[in-house]
């Protein structure tokens, strides 16, 4: 039987972490200061036009894309935790799915809004649903960033609502605004078998579409560069190489996201050493499945060298992006991997270290993917200004870049602000009956 | 344009005249009753203006401005300053026929630039040459409404036969001799059939039609002959004839293509992209649907601690 | 589509163009149209009389009161040029063949191309490569445009159809249309399109103008624009502007349905099919099987010598 005085600590623990302090406003003030300044950078492009940033006709997709790329990447985690894991009955991710839910709804919205930011004539965006090409990879693109984004809000949802119900019986200190609102969407929530049916089955049809939409979401934008005939783009295994990547820089997102939960919101029972060592054994595994995709993506063009794959190759082990290029592959990928191969380096600080290492080797990697190709077109670049032959990020360029990524952490601040970032009622279920969800 | 100092132009004047005098002039192999062809007529300022323009337009680039001596140095051969003595010593027929057929480098303005437009080119070069004295042609344009063309087409020689007479009021005579072209009308301009033939005695000259040559859809070509005749002057002639292939080819936007517009894209892809999007939105329907159940079904006595 | 529907539409668009030319105002021929002389008739003082510029060129004197009856919004007038851009002209299929053995790197092509699209500098639908295959291999020279593909791999990412290709082969840019993804300047092969990446170059003088499909102008900041084998030129029966303005003969023009094609500079017309036969045609990248509309014919027995100059740019797209 459940110990009452048990389930009512967790409860609280479990809530302790919605309400306002000033850790919070701070770090939000600071957040949103620093968004403002982005946001005015971007004002600057909007009135100056796309020639505020360093890209040019031949570089014409650079930090944006490079960014885009990653958000999407970075949101494919949602999938791999809730609805991977979730259904093949991996018990110790239950208490992280929200965490990898929260992220993935986070990065895919945000990824929408970078990609306005890419555009010339942002004030058209309508066009793409009134004039739509079903043959163009855009159009596949935003239909299926758009699904991702419901499907990820639905599955952060459904198992929110009998957290909600507890949210608005147990924050009785909470505004009545928001008491109000834990109200509506707790659905009228009363834990009835019946609910608990349409919930589980609600989920579980979730869980199964989010694996093909997002396995969608990413081999279609990965099909942006491998649907155009340019060396480094043009190869077969673009999706699948894009998605295990997705997985890495996924994983070390949520574990960086752990450690902050697990010491901001004093959470050491619930997000544990286990889980810590769990998530690193899973990053090993998905890096070595994008460490052996890396090997055939430069292997086999390697091998053959033809004129423009050498080039594009000469110039990212030996040329102008070598330093970037190595740095990815061995700070962001092979390293890690050796690394959290010895137990004692899967203890939370160390693999939260190593998951930085990952995640910003990711997100160069994405720039190394994206620009280098571009640099090299199958004539010569010729006729024009030196700066439309080599790119180089402006000023507000970087300041665009970074907007986004702001806004995804504002956007997880606020969530695990205002929902229990750990599932209270699955937490409470699973005491209960330990062997049955075990069995599941 | 560059600019240098007037030795060195001087010096490139005398260089280029002379070796184009000894080794270009013989090249142009001008027949002798082009060489002496003559402007109908009289050069003064303002041909020579009229011809500055033109001149400007086409011949600059290369020839650059006669007497400054800047002609573009990099060709093979370099283009002669056209008031140098070279080409002033030439009489007004080589010029007209060298600016008519090109050579070499030189490309051919016979089609660019109408008889008019070159001896006016010619009138500006010579604007340049004080000792010059025009010698006039003696030929009378109103005589060019004499003639007379017909044309008909041989369909099991594949030929196309054009007769060539003069009204005259002392009776009708043949056009013996004469320079005669055969031409299909196309989009840009005047595609030449065969060859430039010449006339019989009978005033007859015959031209072979190729037979892949493009018609429109019933296989109609537009023709036009030309007839170049020393006293009577140029004299045109236009029919159409079904003497071409009848095309009529698809447009290119015709087919379902991956690059076509909405409406032409292929059907698998349609189907496909249509069938995911229902897909999903009738699992969204469904959980719509379980939401409003989860909302309708909270019971009571069901409920637990 | 039959010769039988073409010719009343193109007396439709003679009438229509006359009635924008009483416009006067200025929606398509903009600058140029005249709309001063305003004269006062002694016995009628009440109309005026305007002088205006017909699409015909000619400056024609009517009663302001009838001017008004004709004026087309400008709205209308887009949407007519619009309509007409897209269909191109019923039964072509316009080809370029570019002699490379005639080019000597003048670029008049690219400067005319430059002031009849209203483009910078540092933008030319056409510009002149230094080229060489190998170290082994001379250089040459060589003018490279939009190819216009039959298999136009820049079209079929465009996710609005703002870039399309029409029934005579030519594919143009809506500037109406376009988002500014870029996606087209990714997928395109032959790096032919190009980006308006600030304010364009006369977007004060051109604020006025309708804007022309066929012609890519006003162009507009954060749109896309290419080389358009200047289908408004190709409609009137001229020869492209960089075609016309070359004066060492390299480029050829013309309908390969007619089998004939024109050069640019001495305007003699020839037989499609032969020139290439003759002179060993080929297609830029035909390996990517995007079925070019634009042929060239090879650097044999150079008529310009490749300058020692130019060697060294010509070599550095070799080395990686």
């Amino acid at each position: 039987m459940l110990d009452q005085l048990k389930s009512d600590t967790i409860t609280s623990d479990l809530l302790r972490h919605i309400r306002l302090n000033k850790a919070f406003i701070i770090w939000m003030g600071v957040l949103g200061i620093s968004f403002l300044v982005c946001i005015y950078a971007y004002t600057i492009q909007l009135r100056d036009g796309l020639g505020v940033a360093g890209i040019r006709d031949y570089v014409s997709w650079g930090l944006y894309i490079s960014n885009f790329v990653f958000f999407v990447a970075v949101s494919l985690i949602g999938m791999l935790m809730t609805a991977v894991l979730g259904l093949i009955g991996i018990k110790w991710a239950s208490p992280l799915a929200r965490i990898a839910e929260i992220i993935a709804l986070a990065f895919a919205s945000v990824a929408g809004l970078v990609i306005i930011s890419d555009m010339g004539r942002p004030d058209r965006l309508l066009y793409v649903f009134i004039h739509g090409r079903v043959q163009s990879p855009i159009v596949w693109d935003i239909t299926v960033v758009t699904i991702y984004i419901i499907i990820s809000l639905l599955l952060l949802y459904l198992p929110l609502i009998p957290d909600f119900k507890i949210c608005y019986d147990k924050l009785e200190k909470a505004p009545k605004i928001q008491r109000t609102i834990y109200k509506i969407l707790s659905l009228n929530w009363n834990n009835t078998p019946e609910q608990q049916k349409i919930i589980k089955n609600s989920i579980r049809v979730l869980a199964i579409l989010i694996i093909p939409v997002a396995f969608g979401i990413h081999t279609v934008t990965s099909w942006l560069f491998a649907n155009t005939s340019r060396a480094g783009w043009d190869s077969t295994i673009f999706g699948p190489y894009f998605v295990s990547g997705a997985f890495v820089a996924g994983c070390a997102a949520v574990i960086i996201a752990m450690y902050f939960y697990r010491y901001n919101y004093k959470l050491k029972d619930y997000i544990t050493d286990m889980h810590f060592d769990k998530m690193a054994k899973l990053l090993v595994l998905v890096s070595l499945v994008y460490l052996y995709f890396n090997l055939n993506e430069f292997m086999v063009p390697g091998y053959k060298m033809k004129k423009f794959d050498a080039i594009h190759l000469n110039e990212l082990f030996t040329g102008a992006h070598a330093l970037l290029f190595w740095s990815t592959q061995l700070l962001g990928l092979v390293l890690p991997i050796i690394i959290l191969l010895f137990k004692q380096m899967r203890k939370p600080l160390p693999v939260m270290v190593v998951s930085i290492f990952v995640l910003v080797g990711a997100w160069f990697k994405r720039y190394i993917i994206v620009v280098p190709t571009q640099e090299h077109p199958y004539l010569p670049i010729q006729n024009v200004p030196l700066n439309f032959k080599f790119y180089t990020p402006t000023l507000i360029e970087i300041l665009i870049t970074i907007a986004p990524i702001l806004l995804a952490i504002i956007i997880i601040t606020i969530l695990s602000k205002v929902i229990p970032i750990i599932p209270i009622h699955e937490t409470l279920e699973e005491l209960e009956e330990p062997e049955k969800v075990g069995n599941k | 344009m560059y600019k240098k100092n007037i030795g060195l132009k001087l010096t490139t004047i005398i260089l280029g005249s002379l070796l184009a005098i000894n080794v270009a002039a013989q090249n142009w192999n001008i027949p002798a009753d082009q060489s002496a062809k003559n402007s109908s007529f009289p050069f003064n300022a303002s041909t020579a203006k009229e011809g500055e323009a033109i001149f400007t337009k086409n011949c600059v680039s290369c020839h650059g401005n006669p007497g400054k001596g800047n002609s573009l140095k990099s060709l093979s051969p370099i283009p002669p300053d056209l008031a140098g003595a070279v080409t002033q010593h030439r009489t007004d027929g080589d010029i007209f026929y060298i600016i008519s057929t090109g050579r070499v480098i030189m490309p051919s303005f016979k089609d660019v630039l109408t008889d008019q437009d070159r001896w006016k080119v010619i009138s500006y070069i010579r604007s340049f040459n004080k000792d010059y004295v025009q010698v006039l042609s003696k030929f009378d344009s109103g005589k060019s409404k004499l003639v007379k063309i017909t044309m008909e087409f041989d369909a099991k020689t594949n030929q196309i036969k054009v007769l060539v007479k003069a009204n005259e009021t002392t009776g009708v005579v043949s056009l013996k001799n004469d320079e005669v072209e055969l031409f299909a009308k196309r989009y840009f301009g005047k595609l030449q059939i065969d060859k430039t033939n010449r006339t019989d005695a009978n005033g007859l000259v015959v031209f072979s039609f190729p037979k892949d040559l493009p018609g429109d859809k019933n296989g109609n070509v537009d023709l036009i002959v030309s007839v170049n005749d020393d006293s009577y002057g140029e004299v045109q002639y236009q029919k159409v004839f079904k003497v071409g292939v009848p095309t009529n080819k698809p447009s290119l936007t015709e087919k379902r293509a991956i690059w076509n517009v909405l409406a032409k894209a292929p059907v698998w892809l349609i189907l496909t992209y249509l069938f995911c999007v229902f897909l999903v939105l009738s699992v969204f329907g469904y959980i719509v649907y379980n939401l409003f159940k989860l909302n309708k079904s909270s019971d009571i006595k069901n409920l637990k601690s | 589509m039959s010769e039988k529907e073409d010719k009343p539409k193109n007396k439709t668009r003679r009438e229509f163009l006359q009635e924008l030319g009483y416009v006067g105002i200025g929606a398509v021929i903009g600058g140029s149209a005249i709309f001063a002389g305003i004269n006062y008739d002694k016995r009628k003082r009440q109309i005026d009389r305007i002088k205006v510029l017909t699409a015909e060129n000619e400056l024609i004197e009517i009663d302001r009161k009838d001017a008004g009856k004709v004026v087309k919004s400008k709205q209308e007038v887009l949407t007519y040029l619009q309509k007409e851009g897209r269909e191109g002209i019923v039964g072509k299929r316009w080809v370029m063949v570019i002699d490379l053995s005639r080019c000597r790197n003048a670029r008049k092509c690219m400067s005319s191309c430059q002031s009849a699209h209203h483009l910078r500098p540092e933008q030319s639908h056409i510009t002149t490569l230094k080229m060489q295959e190998s170290l082994d291999t001379p250089p040459y020279y060589m003018p490279k445009q939009c190819q216009h593909c039959d298999n136009p791999p820049c079209v079929a990412v465009c996710p609005v159809d703002a870039t399309f290709k029409r029934p005579d082969g030519i594919v143009l840019i809506d500037n109406e249309r376009c988002i500014g993804c870029r996606f087209c300047i990714a997928a395109c092969p032959y790096s032919a399109r190009y980006f308006n990446w600030s304010k364009p170059l006369h977007e004060q003088e051109d604020k006025d103008l309708t804007y022309n499909v066929e012609l890519n102008v006003p162009q507009r900041k954060g749109t896309i624009t290419k080389c358009l084998f200047s289908a408004d030129r190709v409609r009137e029966g001229k020869l492209p502007y960089c075609v016309g303005a070359c004066p060492n003969g390299v480029f050829y023009f013309g309908d390969e349905n007619e089998d004939a094609v024109t050069n640019g500079t001495t305007k003699e017309t020839v037989r499609f099919k032969k020139l290439l036969e003759d002179n060993g045609g080929y297609r830029l990248m035909a390996e990517l099987g995007t079925n070019p509309r634009v042929y060239y014919l090879p650097p044999k027995g150079k008529s310009y010598p490749f300058q020692d100059k130019d060697r060294e740019e010509a070599e550095e797209h070799l080395k990686g």
